[in-house]
């Protein structure tokens, strides 16, 4: 018997994966251009209509923003979700956990590619030319998902252990967005906690992202630097949780 | 071959199951956690040569499962090891994995790539596979509409287009019909020619003693006996 293609693993599972969510839905994929489209139009009413936050280009600020923010929130909850899912697998067959990790984290991570090829179909339509600066993008999903992929390995053998470790990070979500520069730009952020906020990867990566796409500005290489090394720190973290739980993990599904 | 040395699995059952985040931390300020030993094995040791077919037999709960996933490597023993010599399938019963959403074919994908099969091998045994289980014409049908025996059928026949040195089933022919079950006893029988070492854990004590060269019986987790069919189930029968 040969060994084990775990990159094939992977796809197959999270290519049935896809096709178990869009299968007999009359709308399908467009579901899931519909749960940012209306985030989009509930937050610019809100803020822009009501509270009058004033940005340039505030539609496409907010839509990038809620696009990055959740791939971010929908990946680490369903990663969470499919090793329960998964559970019957890992307890029957000898296949490392992180193969139901990845494959889950793939599929969202399709599904972000399709929302962010939108996005700029969406703005091109509108006649907003992307900015020179935007070769960049790329590197910001990059950063992204292994931000992603970091804390899904971290938290997935926790929420495997704790039953509800689920609800925990509902709540732990519900705070990041708002200390996250989705509706607002960071720098209303009062100086004495700036430097505590921009702690945040996620901020970090967002604010940077519209700095390229929409500004037509490359950040500071400083900053990009630490963004780049909080990122990494937590991906490698991840990794180590991720190889020290192994199988371990499997015995408390 | 498979040597197993002195394996034994423990599990540490708490006297109050404490489950979620607040009961953990709640349990902590109180006292320590509680718990109770119990073996779901105990103390194994025992050796099988290549080429065997080996029955294991016990009531409910004597640890028949947990020593098949052990040596399946999906759970780890608490003491003790274990040694196969060659590869082993990676599962343990059938239609696992399969998912009742999803038609034939794209079960056979899905599983397949688990087995380690790549699409493309999957489509040039596809034939074969739904030919052996003879469900062809239900191919694009989803297998929620299956019977339970058909899963079981497609599942067997997707198994034995992997190629394993050694597998390991766990009450795989309760479910086939009476003429699955000669086709796949004929399966057993050819693997066995071609030196392929199985380990087959049943309630069906005639089959048991029919097929099976040494019969292993596990009581509440300790070795009650390994020997010729025969002797063990008599045993067995007047525990």
């Amino acid at each position: 018997m040969k060994k084990i293609n775990y990159f094939n693993v992977i796809k197959e599972l999270s290519w049935a994966d896809f096709k178990l969510k869009y299968y007999g839905s009359i709308f399908g994929l467009f579901w899931s251009f519909l749960k940012p489209f209306f985030m989009l139009i509930i937050l610019y009413v809100v803020f822009h209509s009501f509270l009058k936050v004033d940005v340039e280009h505030y539609t496409w600020f907010l839509l990038l923003g809620i696009i990055f923010w959740n791939f971010f929130a929908d990946a680490t909850k369903d990663s969470m979700q499919n090793i329960t899912a998964k559970a019957h697998i890992l307890k029957n067959i000898n296949i490392p956990p992180f193969v139901i990790i990845a494959s889950s984290l793939l599929h969202s991570f399709w599904t972000f590619l399709i929302g962010l090829g939108a996005f700029f179909l969406i703005i091109f339509i509108f006649g907003f030319s992307p900015t020179g600066t935007i070769f960049l993008i790329p590197y910001f999903i990059m950063l992204l998902t292994f931000f992603t992929v970091g804390v899904s390995l971290i938290i997935v053998p926790l929420s495997v252990r704790f039953k509800d470790f689920g609800h925990l990070w509902d709540i732990f979500l519900q705070m990041l967005f708002w200390i996250t520069p989705i509706v607002y730009q960071h720098f209303l952020v009062p100086k004495t906690y700036i430097k505590w906020y921009l702690l945040n990867p996620l901020a970090r990566i967002i604010v940077e992202t519209r700095t390229v796409v929409l500004y037509d500005k490359i950040p500071e290489s400083k900053q990009i630097l630490i963004t780049a090394g909080i990122v990494i720190s937590i991906f490698m973290i991840g990794l180590l949780v991720a190889k020290k739980s192994s199988r371990s993990f499997v015995e408390h599904l | 071959m498979i040597t197993i040395d002195s394996i034994s699995k423990k599990y540490r059952i708490p006297h109050e199951k404490r489950i979620t985040v607040f009961e953990t931390l709640g349990g902590y300020l109180r006292n320590r956690m509680e718990y109770q030993d119990f073996y779901a094995l105990k103390n194994i040791t025992l050796s099988i040569q290549k080429g065997e077919i080996i029955g294991l037999i016990g009531k409910n709960g004597s640890g028949k499962t947990t020593l098949l996933k052990i040596l399946g490597g999906v759970l780890s023993p608490t003491e003790g090891v274990f040694a196969i010599n060659g590869k082993v399938a990676p599962f343990l019963s059938l239609g696992v994995g399969f998912h009742h959403e999803l038609t034939a074919r794209e079960n056979l994908y899905l599983y397949g790539a688990i087995l380690g099969m790549s699409r493309n091998e999957i489509n040039e045994k596809l034939p074969d596979i739904f030919d052996f289980a003879g469900v062809e014409r239900f191919k694009d049908v989803k297998l929620k509409n299956f019977s339970t025996g058909m899963i079981g059928r497609l599942a067997f026949s997707l198994m034995i287009q992997t190629d394993p040195d050694v597998l390991l089933l766990d009450e795989i022919f309760a479910v086939g019909d009476k003429d699955f079950i000669p086709q796949s006893i004929g399966i057993l029988e050819r693997y066995k020619k071609e030196g392929k070492t199985i380990v087959l854990a049943s309630h069906d004590l005639e089959f048991i003693s029919k097929y099976c060269d040494r019969v292993i019986f596990l009581e509440n987790g300790n070795l009650g006996m390994f020997g010729s069919a025969g002797e063990v189930i008599k045993m067995y029968l007047a525990s």
